[in-house]
């Protein structure tokens, strides 16, 4: 069954109960299934069967609308972020074809978005006088929801094959990667997720992990689906908040990346917190420190499901059983139902036990391909399996550990950041000679960004025009937090840097 | 005054990358507005702790306190008092 047809269903059995919690206001499954009859009248004959329909919010209810209502009409989702820059996000939704927009009214970037973008409808969460006086066609959703319509509208048949969604990885300018997830992949994939983690319809999770990424993607999705309710907060900026949050609700599941987890270990007094109803925690987006999960594990009695996964697998595709944390420390554990997971070598031979190689997985959840660009996709997609680009091996009793990445992605907190677009910027700059990107090991993010300059004028005004240039320019989260002055760039013979020497 | 004039030069240069003093009032959230992040919050926090002579406990980082312009300088404040 289709996440839509789910979503129908269990809007109508759970009509009374909470789907949201957000910003202090409880959103009930028929007042969600309301808003998306209404948005979906909205698109009835706006919205062409595989029309991209690009969604520019933060976490709330009328995001899950936005994705229910655009699937209802044949649409396809592309969720943004949000914290991107409007030359970023104009690139994602050209490069995309995104024809219609939901956005909230007062994102910063959506006037020059407006300016530089063709949409044939742009559709606003909140009021903003002066972005809706601006260019037509805008509509305000809070009209849409106001309005009265006839019966609902049909769906539509959908072909389980068809795109459902486009999650662009990382790369915004030049080359982005725009993952491409039919209904099939994502619904196999939540039906995995939701056997293997005990989720039930009255959980109250609460989630911090965007939705335009496939982590929060797939809370979202097992969860609404499920019939759970979604407590949101958007933000890890104020820690005791979430966690006030966690209490206030009485949450019972929560989900959250390495750096979520070390900055309550870190910055909180956990112990003063009464998480007693928390049943289950989730972490995935890169290996966490097992001594960290221990100290979470002293502070917070609750199942704690290490999970690995990769977003051109709609999200999910390994999960560690927490009985055998202990047993299994620092293992991402055994492929999810429906998952099969291999140990390659370079020559596509499977590895011995303990060998090491390239993870490779297949089943319904991989990708249908990267959107527009054969090349990459030749690279991943072989014979049948998606080439994860991480490494790693399998145990004796099939335990999978990672011990690293053949790709140079940086990982930050729950960001992954391609090098490249921070060494364009900086490229850019006059003055600067050459320049190399890493990732630097962080306690808190993971990694965090250092950047190496070689260059012959002063360092300190450079410096200064530099973080200009990359805080005009990039999202916050891009920004370098370590500039290092070199002589030169450490180089092979041929002369390509050699990035982990620095 | 002059609290407010650091925090809001300190706002607008480096998080709205402007000296437009109508691009920032003093009641924005910052949050909300998504004019910083989480890892922003910390670059705040050492800003007001080194201009100001003050030490933010961790139980103080809460929107009350950090949240906006008007925030800031009331809990500067408090702290000082």
């Amino acid at each position: 069954m289709l996440l839509l047809d789910r979503f129908i269903a269990v809007s109508k059995e759970r009509e009374s109960h909470p789907s949201f919690i957000h910003k202090g206001e409880t959103i009930s499954y028929g007042l969600l299934a309301d808003w998306f009859n209404k948005l979906s009248y909205y698109f009835l004959d706006k919205i062409d069967k595989g029309d991209k329909v690009a969604i520019l919010l933060d976490n709330c209810p009328e995001y899950a609308v936005g994705v229910y209502a655009s699937w209802q009409a044949g649409g396809v989702v592309v969720g943004l972020n949000t914290s991107l820059k409007a030359d970023d996000l104009t690139g994602l939704i050209n490069h995309c074809g995104a024809k219609w927009l939901i956005a909230d009214a007062s994102n910063r970037q959506l006037s020059k978005l407006l300016e530089a973008c063709d949409f044939n409808g742009v559709i606003l969460l909140g009021d903003n006088g002066s972005v809706l006086e601006q260019i037509p066609p805008l509509v305000s959703l809070k009209d849409i929801f106001n309005s009265q319509i006839g019966q609902p509208p049909k769906s539509i048949s959908i072909d389980q094959d068809s795109l459902a969604a486009i999650i662009y990885t990382s790369g915004t300018t030049g080359n982005p990667k725009g993952v491409m997830l039919s209904h099939n992949n994502l619904a196999s994939n939540i039906t995995s997720i939701q056997s293997y983690l005990p989720l039930r319809s009255d959980d109250k999770t609460l989630c911090i992990l965007p939705f335009f990424y496939s982590y929060g993607n797939s809370i979202l999705h097992s969860n609404i689906t499920a019939g759970a309710c979604l407590v949101l907060e958007n933000s890890l900026m104020y820690p005791h908040k979430v966690l006030g949050a966690m209490v206030e609700h009485k949450v019972t599941a929560f989900s959250g990346v390495p750096s979520s987890y070390y900055l309550f270990l870190s910055r909180t007094k956990l112990a003063e917190y009464d998480l007693s109803s928390l049943r289950y925690c989730t972490q995935a987006g890169g290996a966490m420190d097992p001594v960290k999960i221990d100290a979470w594990r002293e502070q917070v009695d609750a199942d704690f499901y290490v999970m690995y996964g990769q977003t051109e697998a709609s999200a999910r595709l390994s999960y560690l059983p927490p009985d055998q944390l202990k047993n299994k420390s620092a293992s991402v554990g055994i492929s999810i139902p429906g998952v099969e997971l291999s140990v390659r070598l370079p020559s596509g031979d499977p590895c011995k036990r303990g060998e090491k190689g390239e993870v490779c997985a297949r089943g319904n959840n991989v990708m249908l391909s990267y959107f527009n660009a054969p090349d990459e996709t030749a690279k991943v997609l072989k014979n049948g399996w998606l080439y994860t680009g991480d490494l790693g091996y399998f145990d004796e009793d099939e335990f999978l550990y990672l011990v690293g990445r053949n790709k140079e992605m940086i990982k930050s907190g729950a960001h992954r950041i391609n090098p490249r677009e921070i060494e364009e910027t900086i490229a850019s700059l006059e003055g600067v000679d050459e320049v190399a990107v890493v990732g630097k090991d962080d306690e808190l993010l993971g990694q965090v960004i250092r950047a190496c300059i070689v260059t012959s004028l002063d360092e300190t005004t450079l410096k200064k025009t530099i973080m200009q240039k990359c805080r005009q320019n990039l999202a916050t989260y891009k920004i370098p937090k370590e500039l290092l002055f070199l002589k030169e760039l450490p180089k092979t013979a041929s002369g390509k840097i050699k990035k982990h020497l620095i | 005054m002059e609290a407010e004039k650091k925090i809001r030069d300190f706002i607008l240069e480096n998080y709205l990358f402007t000296d437009d003093q109508s691009e920032l009032n003093n009641g924005d959230s910052f949050l909300e507005q998504g004019i910083i992040d989480s890892t922003g919050i910390m670059e705040v926090i050492y800003f007001i702790e080194e201009q100001f002579s003050i030490a933010v406990e961790d139980e103080e980082m809460i929107p009350d306190n950090l949240d906006s312009v008007n925030n800031l300088m009331k809990f500067i404040s408090s702290k000082q008092g």
